[in-house]
């Protein structure tokens, strides 16, 4: 469903991924490990139409996505959950749910939400509170539930753990895994490996804007470079 | 009975505050440019109205055209100018669009446009009349202001918070980005969020000039520093900010022409008031943070 070929991304004049390719598959959970700076969220930006790459291509289902400006790439199917969120800051819960589904209908709208609803109930007890003064683990699911509101094919997730408690990743991460039942694909940037691989169908390790591995988890959870940088020995 | 008098004409001196200023915030809220060349937009607002107004004299007529026409004016300048600088500083867009403001007064002064006389707009209260009590008075013409006016910020209102364009343009305004990782096709929330705040700006246009009785090429002069003054005071892209300040400029302009006599020139007066302000609430009355 997603092929990245050769993607050259840089800031000005230094370049942050060097030539990266993979691919996500029709209802597939793929994960990107990686450390600090490696350039995941450089990925995931440039994927949603952020950045423009200097070389190299991403198609969706064959149709290459370069020439397409971010709200384009939604309608063909793109929803992003961002680093750290990104939420209207100012908007009631229930606006900022309702701007994830901007291209959708009202009644798909109120569909959609009772589903965002059920995942994460704390959401539902807070439809008018002001996205700014939510706690952080809340402000991450409604970035999720913001997301999922647009009923996405392909999800892009940066850091979808972040500043959620342990509970909380785990039934978010138990979603992810069942988005594809749902035709959805999911590509993820994690650094929490041990969570990701559990539920992902392959991933990748980016080092320095370099694809050094990829593999099934049980590969590379037996791999033991992997081991020693993401799994904590 | 003076101080009511005096009270009612201020809410119609407030009214073609609240017009212009409504449509400066609402391009400040997604774009962060104070669009000076706003005012340019006013004065041919004003323009186009004293012509199809002579041409057809129908008021509402020249009214509608002049709104439409004042639209499309703005979206034109988004589009040839604003639009490429979306990322550039802040200052790129201020600059510019002084420059464009400078420009369209000069244009609109030569002869084949406004010339450099005054025109008459004789459409008085546009076929409303008078509204007398024993405590104050509106004439037909302030009835007018009056009306369009609150049709208008209705209208405003109900699209702003109603709309899912309204909430594109609030989104926009957090986050442009993330705007249109939702969907939101910026280019087309953008222009259409010009067009409406230029057609306020035509609108107030063509209400000045008629209750003035007289359309010029530098008549946007004045507005284009005065809406400024109530955007800062009014707390920098928020709506009731914009309108609380109308309200408390036109009050005080009044009341100090009023009472101080001519001491201070009027228009000096929005200054002041300003300065003020800003020593007491630098965020301005309704600002965020
Ligand atoms: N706007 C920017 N301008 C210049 N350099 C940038 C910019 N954004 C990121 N970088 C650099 O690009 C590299 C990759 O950044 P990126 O945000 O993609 O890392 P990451 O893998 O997401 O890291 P983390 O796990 O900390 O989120 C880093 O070295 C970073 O300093
Ligand atoms: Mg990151």
């Amino acid at each position: 469903m997603l092929t990245v070929e050769n993607l050259h991304v840089r800031y000005g004049q230094i370049e942050v991924l060097h030539g990266v390719s993979l691919q996500v598959g029709e209802s597939e959970v793929v994960a990107v490990l990686g450390a600090n700076g490696a350039g995941k969220s450089t990925l995931i930006k440039t994927l949603i139409g952020w950045l423009k790459p200097v070389q190299g291509e991403c198609k969706l289902n064959h149709e290459p996505l370069d020439p397409l400006p971010a709200w384009e790439r939604v309608k063909r199917g793109l929803a992003i959950v961002p680093e750290s969120g990104r939420l209207f800051r100012d908007l009631s819960v229930e606006d900022n749910l309702r701007l994830g589904a901007y291209l959708h209908r009202d009644e798909d709208i109120r569909k959609r939400m009772e589903v965002v609803f059920n995942l994460f109930p704390a959401l539902a007890e807070r439809k008018k509170q002001i996205a700014k003064t939510l706690s952080g683990g809340e402000q991450q699911m409604l970035a999720i539930g913001r997301a999922m509101m647009s009923n996405p094919r392909l999800l892009l997730i940066d850091e979808v753990s972040m500043g959620l408690m342990p509970i909380l990743v785990k039934r978010v991460f138990k979603v992810i895994e069942e988005l594809p039942q749902h035709g959805v694909s999911v590509l993820l940037v994690e650094q929490n490996a041990f969570e990701a691989l559990k539920i992902v169908h392959r991933a990748y390790v980016l080092e320095n804007g370099h694809i050094v591995l990829e593999g099934k988890p049980q590969e590379l959870t037996d791999n033991p470079l992997v081991k020693a940088a993401y799994l904590g020995g | 009975m003076l101080l009511l008098q005096n009270l009612s004409n201020a809410l119609i001196l407030a009214c073609t505050y609240i017009l212009m200023a409504a449509g400066l915030t609402m391009v400040y809220g997604v774009l962060k440019v104070l669009h000076i060349a706003h005012a340019s937009v006013y004065t041919v607002g004003a323009f186009v109205g004293v012509l199809v107004f002579s041409w057809l004299g129908n008021f509402w007529l020249a009214l509608a055209i002049a709104m439409l026409v004042s639209g499309i004016f703005g979206v034109l300048i988004y589009r040839s100018t604003y639009f490429y600088l979306l990322n550039a500083p802040r200052t790129v867009p201020l600059i510019a669009s002084v420059g464009m403001f400078v420009m369209f007064t000069d244009l609109l002064q030569k002869p084949f446009l406004m010339g450099a006389y005054q025109r008459a707009f004789p459409a008085g209260g546009a076929g409303l009349s008078a509204i007398k009590t024993a405590l104050f008075s509106f004439t037909a013409k302030q009835v007018l202001i009056l009306l369009v006016t609150l049709i208008l910020l209705v209208l405003v209102y109900i699209i702003l918070t109603r709309t899912k364009l309204g909430l594109s343009w609030q989104a926009a305004s957090m986050d442009r980005e993330m705007a249109s990782a939702v969907g939101i096709n910026l280019n087309r929330s953008i222009a259409a969020n010009f067009f409406l705040g230029s057609a306020l700006a035509g609108a107030a246009g063509v209400l000045v000039g008629v209750y003035n009785n007289s359309v010029f090429a530098t008549m946007g002069d004045l507005p284009s520093y005065k809406a400024f003054i109530i955007i800062v005071l009014g707390g920098m892209g928020s709506l009731p900010g914009a309108i609380l300040a109308s309200l408390i400029l036109a009050i005080v302009e009044n009341f100090l022409v009023a009472s101080v006599g001519y001491v201070l020139p009027r228009d000096s007066i929005a200054f002041l008031v300003l300065i003020l302000m800003l020593m007491f609430r630098p965020n301005g009355l309704l600002g965020r943070e």
